[in-house]
């Protein structure tokens, strides 16, 4: 067994929703990376960020999280990873704090170590001053902080976040950006999808490209723009994602 | 002929046509082919029992005060329960409609919005009991008895009127309340408005010999005045059976409080929007310190929330409390004979604490906000659905820890068998919801029945059985059981134990 396996691994990973949404995907990302998959609608994103959760079965292939077989042993993968869907998991009636002292039970963190992480978050994220109200009356963007701050309780090694930009202002973008690089600065690992491409331009070191559920096109932007004929990233993303 | 966009007539069509499919229930489609066949085969029966009812009531004086009385009393029940559904329809389109913004930022005056939206109101309150109360319309027709037609103007001039007053109300709850508490608060006085009908219906049962007497005495009294026939108060009975002049002035002030209510209170109907709208937006100030504490066990973790997550939706609280507000006629009746009280309270906190706890585990269990975060986390799911079904229990079996402490005191053996029926109907009414639940939405927990027939009847079938199990052997403390009764315990215990079974055999297969 590898001593440091790699933060994800996807071998031929197959999901079928009567057509193929996942269709045979191979995919690696590196521990302390950052990982950003780019696509059209429809090209599977949605759909592989799931699979990676757990929320989703694959019909075939495999998942390696951080070396443990995401089928074999559940429990263990998701301990050490956390999802963030483009549409918050919260409760609207619970207040922020409540919110992170019940995700901290669900991953069972201990007090002396969930209480002050979750003082921390808030702050950094600019939400301590709404600890007293509850979550159905939070913008989306404020919602959005909030779900970032619960995926980041546990500390996690592995940080999937699916369009985690969607609806946030500049400052809260801003923010979150901050939160994410200062994640990677600390050795984890974070693959998101966007459709912001500057976002993926300016944070992730790789980008892996998919269309119709299979990966196209992987590597930093400057040899994704050796595979094409240069320019933005939108250029090359344009270029590669074009209907043949 | 189709009537032009943008015009009332236009927005009227829109709103009976979400008022048809707010009749599923689920309020997504229109209801069923199945379900429209259905309704039409009973209002054919309803026909039927027309005919023959309008047949033998042929030689009846309308005039008879008498008549004229009971009339006044069914129309006023009836108003009450009008005036219940009238304030329900009234918060579904004042708060949960979600296409009034889109309404209001069209060129459409806002008059003409809540104009068509008070008649779409007055229409929906209206449609059911024409729906029961035509069918004798019709077959007077056909009779040849024309009074019987005053049944159009009377329903719909009632209902007019009611749903007038529900709006007002409502409106007026906004500017008192703010919009926040409004939703709530009117939905329970609908809810009381529909239950006080059912709990006066029985007053007469429940009150004594002498009372009846002296209020049958004081009935007589009044009925035999000269001019009876003719007080204001029997004039919407009057015009019921079909008076012309009655029939008239109830139309014409029906017509005046709407066309008063819908010219003078538009403006603050849009007001009113807008405070519903920013309701939910609108934070908390802090007025107290927060309280919370990491490091609980998962279990106790997941109770709290679901505790908190129930007792600070007020709208859903007072949704489950109501329902058992309809089971208490009941209990005033049997309670009224003393020598069945003992098995009324075995029977009925049975009852009751089945039907809450099927409820608070379906709002746990089944209506969970965000199953996802559950399902990604390394929580073990059985230990999070045990906690969520500890979490249902616990509450109902605190709330009637009291009186059956009270009763095992004082009649030992009668509160520990009452303790065992209530524990019984508590745990099958919890295992059933976490067996057989489906996922639900919170904000649908009247409809959830609809979402769960196979659960529903379990549940239903659950209380029964234990509600009989407590009826028999509470009343075997008292007196030697018969062989009948023996045969009714028995058989009320096999129900419930195959009940049980079936919800096991029937469960969901969860990932």
């Amino acid at each position: 067994m590898n001593a440091h396996p790699p933060a994800l691994r996807l071998a031929g990973l197959r999901k079928d929703f009567g057509r193929p949404a996942v269709d045979g995907l191979d995919l690696v990302v590196r521990r302390g990376e950052f990982y950003a998959l780019l696509g059209p609608n429809g090209a599977g994103k949605t759909t592989t960020l799931r699979l990676v959760s757990g929320l989703l079965a694959p019909d075939a292939g495999s998942i390696e999280v951080l070396g443990i077989d995401l089928a074999d042993a559940p429990a263990a993968a998701k301990a050490r990873m956390a999802y963030l869907p483009d549409e918050p998991m919260l409760y609207g009636k619970l207040k922020p704090f409540e919110y992170l002292e019940f995700v901290a039970g669900l991953w069972g963190v201990r007090a002396d170590q969930a209480e002050p992480r979750a003082r921390e978050l808030l702050d950094w994220l600019d939400l301590s001053r709404h600890a007293h109200e509850l979550t159905e009356g939070f913008s989306r963007g404020m919602k959005q902080k909030l779900a970032l701050a619960g995926a980041l309780i546990h500390e996690p090694e592995l940080l999937i976040l699916d369009e985690p930009l969607t609806g946030l202002d500049a400052a809260a973008a801003r923010q979150v950006k901050d939160l994410l690089l200062a994640h990677v600065a600390k050795g984890g690992t974070v693959i998101l999808t966007t459709h912001i491409l500057e976002v993926a331009e300016r944070l992730a070191q790789r980008i892996g490209i998919i269309r119709q559920g299979r990966l196209i096109a992987e590597g930093t932007l400057d040899e994704l723009r050796a595979h094409t004929r240069g320019g933005s990233l939108e250029d090359v993303f344009l270029q590669l994602t074009a209907t043949p | 002929m189709r009537a032009a966009p943008g015009s009332v007539g236009w927005l009227l069509r829109h709103e009976l046509r979400l008022a048809w499919f707010n009749a599923s229930g689920a309020g997504k489609r229109r209801p069923g082919n199945a379900a429209i066949g259905l309704a039409l085969l009973g209002w054919a029966a309803l026909h039927l029992l027309g005919w023959v009812t309008v047949q033998r009531l042929a030689g009846v004086a309308g005039d008879d005060p008498r008549i004229l009385f009971v009339i006044s009393a069914v129309l006023a029940g009836g108003a009450a329960l009008m005036l219940s559904s009238a304030i329900k329809s009234s918060v579904l389109v004042l708060f949960e409609r979600s296409d009034l913004d889109l309404l209001l930022s069209s060129p459409l005056p806002s008059h003409s919005i809540f104009s068509v939206r008070l008649a779409g109101v007055a229409a929906s309150t209206a449609a059911v009991y024409l729906f029961f109360l035509a069918p004798f319309a019709h077959a007077g027709l056909l009779q040849g008895q024309w009074r019987w037609l005053g049944v159009y103007p009377g329903v719909i001039s009632v209902a007019a009127l009611c749903s007038c007053a529900a709006m007002l109300l409502t409106l007026g709850l906004v500017r008192v309340l703010g919009a926040r508490r409004t939703r709530v608060v009117a939905q329970v006085i609908g809810a009381l408005a529909g239950a006080l009908f059912v709990i006066a219906s029985q007053l007469h049962s429940l009150s004594s010999r002498d009372s009846q007497g002296r209020v049958r005495e004081m009935l007589d009294g009044l009925l035999r005045q000269d001019g009876m026939g003719g007080h204001p108060l029997l004039l919407p009975a009057r015009a019921m059976l079909g008076e012309p002049l009655p029939m008239l002035l109830l139309a014409a002030l029906a017509a005046v409080v709407f066309v008063l209510t819908a010219r003078r209170t538009h403006r603050f109907f849009a007001h009113g929007l807008q405070l519903a709208a920013s309701a939910a937006r609108a934070g908390t100030a802090p007025t107290a310190p927060l309280r919370h504490r990491f490091g609980r066990s998962l279990f106790l973790t997941v109770i709290v929330k679901e505790w908190r997550l129930i007792v600070r939706d007020p709208h859903l609280l007072s949704q489950v409390l109501l329902q058992l507000l309809f089971l208490l006629p009941l209990f005033f009746l049997v309670f009224q004979r003393a020598d069945v009280q003992v098995q009324a309270l075995g029977a009925g906190l049975a009852l009751l604490c089945g039907s809450l706890t099927g409820a608070l585990a379906w709002i746990a269990l089944s209506a969970e906000d965000a199953p996802d975060l559950l399902l990604v986390s390394p929580a073990s799911l059985a230990t999070v659905r045990r906690a969520k079904l500890a979490a249902a229990i616990m509450p109902v079996l605190a709330l009637v820890a009291v009186p059956l402490l009270w009763l095992t005191v004082r009649m030992p053996a009668t509160g520990l068998l009452v303790c065992f029926v209530v524990g019984g109907a508590v745990l099958g009414a919890g295992l059933i919801v976490f067996w057989c639940g489906r996922p639900g939405v919170r904000s649908n927990f009247k409809g959830r029945g609809k979402g769960g027939v196979v659960m529903n009847m379990l549940e239903m079938f659950n209380s029964l059985a234990w509600g009989a199990l407590g009826w028999f052997l509470a009343g075997a403390t008292r007196s030697p059981l018969s062989d009948t009764s023996a045969l009714a315990v028995t058989g009320s215990g096999a129900l419930a134990v195959v009940v049980l079974g079936a919800a096991w055999v029937l469960r969901v297969k969860r990932a």
